[in-house]
């Protein structure tokens, strides 16, 4: 009887001190590796213009669980484009569904690997501009 | 009328004879799918989608719009067939589609878009090219996208049918067809937005909606218009507590869904940046914010020293044509028993004195209109001094409708030429000289005696004092009439007659006529001419011809029932007599002064202006830019040592107070407006005033009160309501909470209450003719009128309906503009002996000789302080510098 217990114990000491076992990330030194299907927070994504691809439908606001999306549409005086005046996110609320993603006709909201939203204040909106800067910094646009 | 029975899939139902198929099950809640027919209009068959299996003798496949009903016949709506032919023409009618949906504004309330989903047509079989055609953006207010036109003709007929205007037609023809102006030019109509209104996709958009919203987002409120006193019902569209556009509903409210280009378009001055956001208190020349309490602590202090010093007569109030019935009845209680004066009024009683009484008169006499639906019940309509497009468009549209469906006689009568689109059968535009209304009146009267047009035996035997007419036209000839009007004599004749044609006749008589120094002698004419020709007519206890008065703003009507005139309390009883005092004395719990009912002049500037008041106390009125004579209104605030203004904006008449208090608009408060039909009906507060301080006109007055030790226990406008309800004769019977559902017709019940013999009696009035002394150094006579794109304050702080007309004319004749070398467009100074403005010309055949038209509704334009009164004489000359 005692020796399958010394077996078990030789193995949890091997574990022990074996470096390539260990599965605890030194988050934040360490940046985990998230599978590439992650829903992290939706993000704007930017056209060829340069500009936001979104043209204010409203369909991720309107498929939206957690009704956290606010899309305010506007004329564009110049090129009489659709374009969203105001978008807004509201991270606490969102569930990371991807409904968002998923109703949006031309692409222009994913949820890509944004996933540090904890902060100090007790509301977490995220606008347009903080939502295009996530992408921005990624340095991918089509 | 006859009706047939039916079967439609499965369910019988009854329906009166000569509907089509659509019609019948649409009233029954049936739907077909179909996209160019519409209620409203005349029935196409364009789109080819209502396909039903009809069984009659025979089973055959019909198209539901365009196929009447007969007795016994079975109509399927669904089956395999009929579906699968349905779905295949909507793969044509998408094929060529756009499909841009996530950016349209249609998409969530479009009727194609709502048909693909409910067939679930998936990809299309057919790889059509897409249209790509430019979309057309000409005009600030409507955007035509042609490649989401399905070609269904609506817009078309509703340009044509209901606004009589025909602006758009299909161009070209085949493949190449499609919805524009003739020759491609930028649209140029009313902008009443009627093709928006119909049309089933996104192919007109709303521009001053800018994508601001998505249908399903938007809280759908109907309320009432807040411009002209047609009295349509609009409904707001507000999200997140700002409204983004407005609609209609083609079944609520009198107007069927159809609206003119202030109601549809003008809603932008809601959250205009120039609104009154604090109460201002002038110091030292200048405004200063102060807070609520501040202001009233500070206006009832100078009210009461003001009180103290002189008497409550000091004081003077104006209310107002745009504010609620509940406001305006409220603020004339205040007046009377708190600041205790009778010196109020309104500036549609100041402008036309004598209409209060007539019109009640009229009423009580049943000669009167009881709803502007008369005009669409109507066989004649007899449009005398007014310019129904400019200032009454949807009463011009139920016009229309009674000469589509009744085949009415038009006869428009005036002193210009105005334009009103619509041709009836017998289509009559008259143009009488200037001054000449009341020779014509009477011509017309002498021709229907003359060739006994009207059975005279029975009007000698009900009108008592008939014997007394044949005397007063004894000297009166049909020939001199024609000299005077300047119109033929086979005109009038031909214009007698029509009147005198059986069915019904609706007289309208407008601001033209009534804002006259003659207006009341013109009026009791226009009243003499109904009585004939109701006298002798079979007495069905239904007049035959009925009178309906014209006036100006949207409850130009209620301040004049609610008693904000000197003479009368509210409901028109009398304020000379005693005991009508002693009625309202006992109602409200106080006492009044008789010398208040007893003024030197009932005109409240001439007695401004003789340092009569020292207190000026005034609700929601601009009457500086809209009393006829402003130099005498500027110079009655001068002489005035105080003034109080409420008002959403910083009008001119604002600029001049010494306290300004900021309301809110009709989108934000509630209470009744009662339009020119004497229709009562109920606004609804839809969102909250922001950014902006603001409180409805009652409750300021409430709190007024309160600060001047007067208590008013009014939560609400429903309680103030009830009181009227139970004070104002006229409106008893009326319920708040009723009014949600069914409007109100005050005069319905009213109508005829006084005995028979004084709804058949004469009163003669001599045919004067007015006179504008012919003066040298001024030659022209300046004629003023209203105008379709613009009306009061709010207009002009909405940018849509500024972008659209942005400018003023001085409309003048053809050959005077000749004899002065002056062409369309010249810059032309228009100078009185009092003031001058410089305007731009428009030479048209509109006015005659001698007249030169200016609108007055565009508030920027001082054009009240170059008049001197109603008809005021001018000289014109081109300017030389620059404007
Ligand atoms: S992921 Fe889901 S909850 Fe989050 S914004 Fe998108 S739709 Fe809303
Ligand atoms: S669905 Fe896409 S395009 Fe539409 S509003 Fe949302 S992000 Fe913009
Ligand atoms: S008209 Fe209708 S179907 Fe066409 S793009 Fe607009 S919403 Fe879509
Ligand atoms: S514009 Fe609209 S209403 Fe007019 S024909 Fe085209 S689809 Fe019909
Ligand atoms: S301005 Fe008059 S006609 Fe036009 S929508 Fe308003 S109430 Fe109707
Ligand atoms: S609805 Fe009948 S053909 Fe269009």
């Amino acid at each position: 009887m005692i020796l399958p217990l010394l077996k078990g114990l030789i193995l949890t000491i091997k574990r022990f001190f074996n470096p390539n076992a260990v599965v605890t990330q030194q988050y934040p030194e360490e940046r985990p590796k998230l599978p590439s299907r992650f829903r992290g927070l939706p993000e704007l994504q930017i056209g060829k213009d340069g500009r936001e691809r979104c043209i204010a439908c409203g369909l991720c606001a309107k498929v939206c669980p957690s009704k956290c999306i606010t899309v305010e549409g506007a004329t564009d005086k110049i090129t009489q484009r659709r374009y969203p005046k105001v978008y807004e996110l509201d991270a606490f609320r969102c569930i990371f569904c991807g409904f968002c993603e998923e109703a949006c006709p031309v692409r222009a909201v994913i949820l890509r690997d944004t996933f540090e939203l904890s902060t100090y204040q007790n509301k977490n909106i995220f606008d347009k501009k903080q939502l295009l800067d996530l992408t921005k910094k990624r340095k991918i646009s089509f | 009328m006859k009706t047939i029975n039916l079967v439609v899939d499965d369910k019988t139902i009854t329906v009166p004879e000569g509907t089509n198929i659509f019609q019948a099950s649409l009233d029954n809640g049936i739907y077909i799918p179909g996209l160019c027919y519409h209620p409203k209009l005349s029935q196409f068959g364009g789109c080819r989608l209502c396909m039903v299996e009809v069984t009659e003798r025979r089973t055959a496949h019909r198209f539901a719009c365009a196929h009447p009903v007969s007795e016994g016949m079975i109509v399927k709506v669904n089956t395999p067939k009929v579906v699968r032919y349905r779905r295949s023409v909507m793969e044509y009618l998408l094929a060529h589609h756009e499909l841009s949906c996530p950016t349209c504004d249609k998409a969530g309330e479009c009727s194609l878009q709502d048909i693909t989903h409910e067939l679930m047509l998936s990809p299309s079989r057919f790889n059509a090219v897409r249209m790509n055609a430019p979309v057309v953006r000409d005009n600030p207010i409507l955007e035509l996208n042609r490649n989401r036109c399905v070609l269904c003709g609506r817009c078309v007929s509703a340009c044509k049918e209901i606004e009589g205007v025909g602006a758009i037609d299909f161009q070209k023809r085949g493949i190449k067809t499609y919805v524009g102006t003739a020759f491609d030019k930028p649209l140029d109509c009313s902008f009443c937005g009627g093709c928006l209104a119909v049309c089933p996709t996104g192919s007109w958009q709303d521009r001053t909606l800018e994508f601001r919203g998505r249908p399903w987002e938007f809280k759908k409120t109907q309320t009432i218009c807040p411009y002209c006193a047609v009295g349509c019902t609009i409904v707001l569209n507000t999200k997140s507590g700002s409204v983004r556009r407005v609609t209609s509903d083609d079944y609520i409210g009198i107007n069927e869904g159809n609206l003119c280009i202030k109601g549809r378009f003008g809603h932008e001055f809601i959250h205009s940046a120039e609104r009154l956001k604090t109460p201002l208190i002038k110091k030292d020349g200048a405004f200063h914010p102060s807070s609520w309490d501040d202001a009233l602590e500070y206006i009832s202090k100078r009210f009461q020293q003001i009180i103290n010093e002189h008497g409550g007569k000091a004081i003077g109030g104006i209310g107002s044509e745009k504010c609620t019935n509940e406001d305006n009845y409220l603020f004339q209680k205040f007046c009377r028993s708190v600041l205790r004066t009778n010196t109020i009024d309104n500036l549609s009683n100041l402008r036309s004195p004598s209409l209060n009484s007539l019109m009640y008169e009229s009423v009580i006499r049943g000669i009167a209109s009881t709803s502007l639906k008369e005009i669409e019940h109507a066989n004649t309509l007899f449009f005398f001094g007014t310019d129904m497009t400019e200032a009454h468009p949807v009463a011009g549209t139920m016009a229309r409708k009674a000469i589509r469906m009744n085949n009415a006689s038009l006869i428009i009568a005036n002193i210009r030429t105005i334009s009103f689109s619509g041709t009836a059968k017998n289509d009559i535009r008259l143009t009488y000289s200037f001054g000449s209304q009341i020779p014509f009146i009477h011509a017309l009267i002498k021709i229907i005696i003359d060739e006994k047009l009207i059975d005279l035996k029975k009007a000698e035997s009900s009108i008592s004092n008939f014997h007394e007419l044949p005397l007063a036209f004894d000297t009166f000839s049909v020939k001199e009439a024609s000299q005077v009007t300047g119109i033929s004599e086979e005109m009038m004749r031909t214009t007698a007659r029509l009147l005198t044609k059986s069915g019904n006749c609706c007289i309208v008589c407008g601001r033209d006529v009534e804002e006259d120094p003659l207006s009341r002698d013109t009026i009791k004419a226009l009243m003499n001419l109904c009585v004939l020709m109701n006298a002798s007519s079979p007495d069905t206890g239904h007049s035959k011809a009925s009178l309906l008065f014209s006036r100006s703003h949207n409850n130009s009507q209620g301040v004049n029932d609610m008693g904000v005139v000197p003479e009368f309390f509210p409901g028109y009883s009398t304020t000379s007599d005693v005991s009508n005092r002693e009625n309202i004395e006992k109602q409200w719990g106080v006492k009044f002064s008789d010398d208040i009912f007893m003024r030197e002049s009932k005109n409240i500037f001439e007695l401004a202006r003789n340092g009569a008041l020292k207190g000026l106390y005034i609700m929601g009125e601009n009457p500086l830019v809209s009393y006829p004579n402003g130099k005498e209104v500027l110079e009655a605030f001068q002489k005035t040592g105080f003034i109080v203004v409420q008002d959403v904006f910083l009008t001119e008449t604002a600029q001049l107070a010494d306290v300004v208090l900021p309301t809110v608009t009709f989108a934000e408060k509630e209470g009744t407006f009662t339009n020119m039909g004497m229709t009562v009906q109920r606004l609804n507060k839809i969102i909250q005033p922001s950014g902006v301080d603001a409180k409805p006109d009652w409750q300021i007055i409430c709190e007024f009160a309160k600060k001047m030790g007067y208590s008013y226990s009014y939560a609400s406008p429903k309680d103030i309501l009830s009181e009227i309800e139970s004070v104002v004769p006229i409106y008893s019977g009326i319920n708040y909470d009723r009014l949600k559902r069914k409007e109100f017709y005050w005069a319905s019940s009213v109508s005829g209450s006084r005995n028979k013999s004084a709804k058949y009696l004469l009163n003669i009035v001599q045919p004067e003719s007015l006179e504008i002394k012919q003066n040298k150094d001024f030659p022209f006579v300046l004629l003023t009128g209203v105008s379709l794109n613009h009306q009061g304050t709010f207009s002009r702080y909405s940018n849509a309906l500024v972008s659209v007309s942005p400018e003023c004319f001085a409309e003048m004749n053809r050959k005077d503009a000749q004899k002065m070398n002056i062409h369309d467009g010249d810059a032309v100074v228009i100078e009185s002996s009092q003031n001058k403005v410089t305007l731009k010309a428009k030479v048209t055949g509109k006015s005659p000789e001698g007249i030169v038209f200016v609108s007055e509704d565009y508030e920027w334009i001082p054009i009240n302080l170059v008049r001197t009164g109603v008809y005021t004489p001018v000289k014109i000359y081109k300017e030389t510098g620059q404007i």
